[in-house]
């Protein structure tokens, strides 16, 4: 989804190719590490495919203008993205515990200790930046990641804005995104 | 003029990407290793509580950057080993994030405290894991001009799967047998003027 917000965010068109789990078999063999999403990136005669959603949204940004200002701006970037990388990969990883009391364990310690304090400093960055924004320079491609991660905690993102009145705000500058607002009224709704 | 400080523990580990990179490029940098027990003290200051940091200042200006890859990804930019043009740097990105995957299954051995899930996961890592990874690496690398991921020469990329087989210890002859341009790359970082210096050099660590 960050790759899709970041072409929306940037008014650049795109093939958005959705398919479901029994035809991903057709099109595993042209991904390059046979996983999804994967990118087909056409100038010309020439193709480049691309795989792993971060470095794919990465390329994207610095073609589009959303990775920050500077180098050193867009590894900070990148360091934000890496952490909320981490906290979706702990998803994941309860997601698919087959054990009952662990995967309750698991799932408590992130969501009460491991989130929390994530957030706090996260919080405290955007507060820091004065733009609102992850970045100081405004819109960044991890603000965009970050507001996925946000919009897939589904009925826990109200308290996460009852705690951390930066993010919420974050949240809602994202949300509010002409561009961005468009989207979200026309994209399909899915559960992840 | 900009100086560099790396604060991580006294081991490879995360941090040996970085210290790889600056030993490449010849930039010096302060090589600060923290002992376990100072550990509270440092976590404080970094940006997300985690080590590998490193603190960057210009003049002055200082920026505390984590993330060992967002990190390797900056320096190598500054040093000129991430790739050439945006596409190819997005290539070493994206091989990049399969050398990360491969390195956290490797993590979760080494964390594993249970005698028995350790077996397990170790002959998962052995038998399904590492081959499947290492068989894209093995077919980029069979192709290229260099010996490196990259026609265009070294980029952080090659140190960063060099140090990975290098964690493995000896497990990695058993994965050089069946991949020969995988073991060419280890050998080639091996023998580069500036690394092998530092190879010589730097502490010696279990991991």
């Amino acid at each position: 989804e960050v790759i899709r917000l970041i072409f929306e965010t940037a008014g650049k068109p795109y093939e958005d190719i959705r398919f479901s789990f029994e035809k991903w078999p057709e099109y595993k063999p042209t991904a390059p590490f046979g996983t999804a999403p994967f990118l087909q990136v056409t100038n010309g005669s020439e193709t480049l495919w691309l795989s792993e959603s971060a470095s794919i949204a990465r390329y994207l940004a610095r073609k589009f203008k959303l990775a920050g200002k500077s180098d050193e701006e867009s590894a900070i970037v990148d360091m934000y993205a890496d952490q909320i990388t981490d906290l979706m990969d702990q998803i994941a990883k309860i997601f698919r515990e087959k054990d009952e009391n662990k995967k309750k364990e698991d799932q408590q310690k992130l969501d009460n200790e491991i989130i929390p304090k994530y957030l706090e400093r996260f919080d405290q960055r955007i507060a820091q930046s004065r733009s609102g924004y992850l970045a100081p320079s405004g819109l960044t491609w991890v603000d965009l990641y970050f507001f996925n991660f946000l919009d897939i905690q589904g009925n826990k993102t109200e308290a996460i804005f009852d705690k951390f009145a930066n993010i919420k705000q974050l949240d809602q500058k994202v949300r509010s995104n002409p561009k961005i607002a468009a989207y979200l009224k026309r994209r399909p709704v899915t559960p992840f | 003029m900009v100086t560099y400080k790396l604060y991580y523990f006294n081991m490879k580990g995360r941090g040996e990407l970085i210290r790889l990179l600056f030993a490449a490029s010849g930039q010096k940098y302060e090589d600060f290793r923290i002992e376990k027990n100072d550990w509270p003290e440092y976590k404080a200051k970094s940006p997300f509580g985690q080590a590998p940091y490193l603190e960057i200042t210009n003049g002055k200006k200082t920026m505390i950057l984590s993330q060992s890859v967002a990190i390797g990804r900056y320096l190598a930019r500054k040093f000129g080993f991430a790739g050439k043009g945006d596409e190819e740097q997005a290539m070493v990105d994206m091989y990049g994030d399969q050398i990360s995957d491969l390195l956290n299954e490797f993590a979760k051995f080494m964390m594993e405290q249970d005698e028995t899930k350790k077996q397990e996961i170790f002959q998962k890592l052995q038998n399904e894991i590492m081959p499947f990874h290492m068989k894209f690496f093995e077919a980029k690398l069979a192709q290229s001009k260099t010996g490196f991921f990259f026609d265009s020469g070294l980029t952080w990329i090659d140190l960063y799967l060099f140090n990975l087989l290098g964690l493995l210890g000896d497990q990695r002859n058993q994965l050089f047998e069946h991949f020969k341009a995988v073991k060419n790359l280890y050998d080639k970082v091996s023998e580069h003027g500036k690394i092998k210096a530092y190879l010589e050099t730097r502490p010696e660590t279990a991991m």
